[in-house]
C-alpha cells in the first residue's frame, strides 16, 4: 500500500470475475444461500430470468477483491455499498461468463479513500452506485 | 399484506452465537476465488462480505414473524451496505440483531430496509450490514 500514490482519480488495476455453474454451487454451500434461482434453470425461468443467475452477494464479494488486492490487508476496508441492478446469468457450459471490474479513487479525506467500482457484463452494469471506503493512511 | 411502517423500529432478539472457524473462512474465501493470505494461517480474518452470511441468518426473524407475512421466496435483495469496525476473525463468537429501519409500500410490494448489527457475544461491535429488500405479496383476487 505504501508504495502506491493515492490521489483522487487514481485507477486501481482492473479485475475479471469468472463464473461457472460450479462456482455458484460452491458459493451456495459456503454461504448457506440455497435459493433455487442460483442452481435450477426451472426456478430461474419461473421468475423471468433467462437461466440460473449468480448470487448478488457473490458478485459483491468477488468485486471487492479489486480493492483488497490493491490495499493488501482487507482489514483496511471500512465500508462497502452496492445496488444489485442487473442479474448475472451463468450458462451451463465449460466457458462460463466474465464480469469486468474497474475502480478509481473518487475522494480522499483524512486517510480514508472512497473508491467507486464498476462491474460490467458486456455492456450491462450489474452493480449500481458501488463504492468502498478504505483506510489508506 | 401486513408489513407496514408501524413496524419501523422493531428489533428482534439476538441470534444464537456463531463461532467463526478457520475452516469456514477458508471455505468462504475459496468460494470467492480469493487467495489473499489474510484469509489463511492460524488466526485468519474472514473476507469482509462473510458478514452477509451471519446477517442473512438474522433475516430469518423477519420470515418467522407472523405479523409481517413475508416469505424468502418472494424477496429480492435490492442493495447492501456494510460498515465495519473490525474484521471478523477465527475464534470470534458472533451474535446478530436485526432492526427494521424503514418500510416503503408500493401496491402489493414493499421496500423494507433492515440493519443487522453483528457483535461478539461479549458485546464488542464488529459490523453493521444494512439491506434493502423488495418483498412482493401475491395478488389477492376477490
Amino acid at each position: 500500500m505504501s508504495a502506491h500514490v493515492v490521489e483522487v482519480g487514481t485507477e486501481l488495476p482492473p479485475l475479471v470475475l469468472h463464473y461457472t455453474r460450479e462456482d455458484l454451487v460452491r458459493y451456495a454451500g459456503a454461504s448457506g444461500d440455497f435459493n433455487p434461482i442460483h442452481w435450477s434453470d426451472r426456478a430461474a425461468r419461473a421468475l423471468g430470468m433467462p437461466s440460473v443467475i449468480a448470487h448478488g452477494m457473490l458478485t459483491m464479494g468477488k468485486a471487492l477483491r479489486i480493492v483488497t488486492d490493491w490495499v493488501g490487508d482487507p482489514a483496511r476496508v471500512e465500508g462497502y455499498f452496492v445496488r444489485f441492478t442487473k442479474p448475472v446469468p451463468v450458462p451451463d457450459d465449460d466457458a462460463g461468463v466474465d464480469v469486468h471490474v474497474t475502480a478509481r479513487v473518487t475522494a480522499l479525506e483524512d486517510g480514508l479513500a472512497t473508491i467507486a467500482i464498476d462491474a460490467l457484463l458486456g455492456e450491462t452494469r450489474v452493480l449500481g452506485s458501488a463504492q468502498a471506503q478504505v483506510r489508506c493512511g | 399484506m401486513s408489513l407496514s411502517d408501524a413496524h419501523v423500529g422493531r428489533t428482534y432478539p439476538a441470534t444464537r452465537p456463531y463461532l467463526v472457524s478457520r475452516e469456514k473462512i477458508a471455505e468462504f474465501a475459496r468460494a470467492l476465488g480469493d487467495d489473499n493470505p489474510a484469509y489463511a494461517g492460524d488466526r485468519p480474518q474472514a473476507p469482509p462480505t462473510f458478514a452477509a452470511v451471519l446477517a442473512a441468518q438474522a433475516w430469518d426473524a423477519l420470515f418467522s414473524d407472523p405479523e409481517l407475512d413475508m416469505k424468502l421466496a418472494q424477496t429480492i435483495h435490492g442493495d447492501q451496505r456494510f460498515a465495519w469496525r473490525r474484521p471478523l476473525r477465527a475464534g470470534d463468537e458472533v451474535v446478530a440483531r436485526l432492526t427494521i429501519d424503514k418500510v416503503r409500500s408500493r401496491g402489493a410490494s414493499a421496500f423494507v430496509t433492515v440493519s443487522v448489527a453483528l457483535s461478539t457475544s461479549a458485546g464488542e461491535s464488529l459490523v453493521t450490514a444494512t439491506s434493502t429488500l423488495l418483498h412482493t405479496w401475491p395478488e389477492v383476487t376477490a
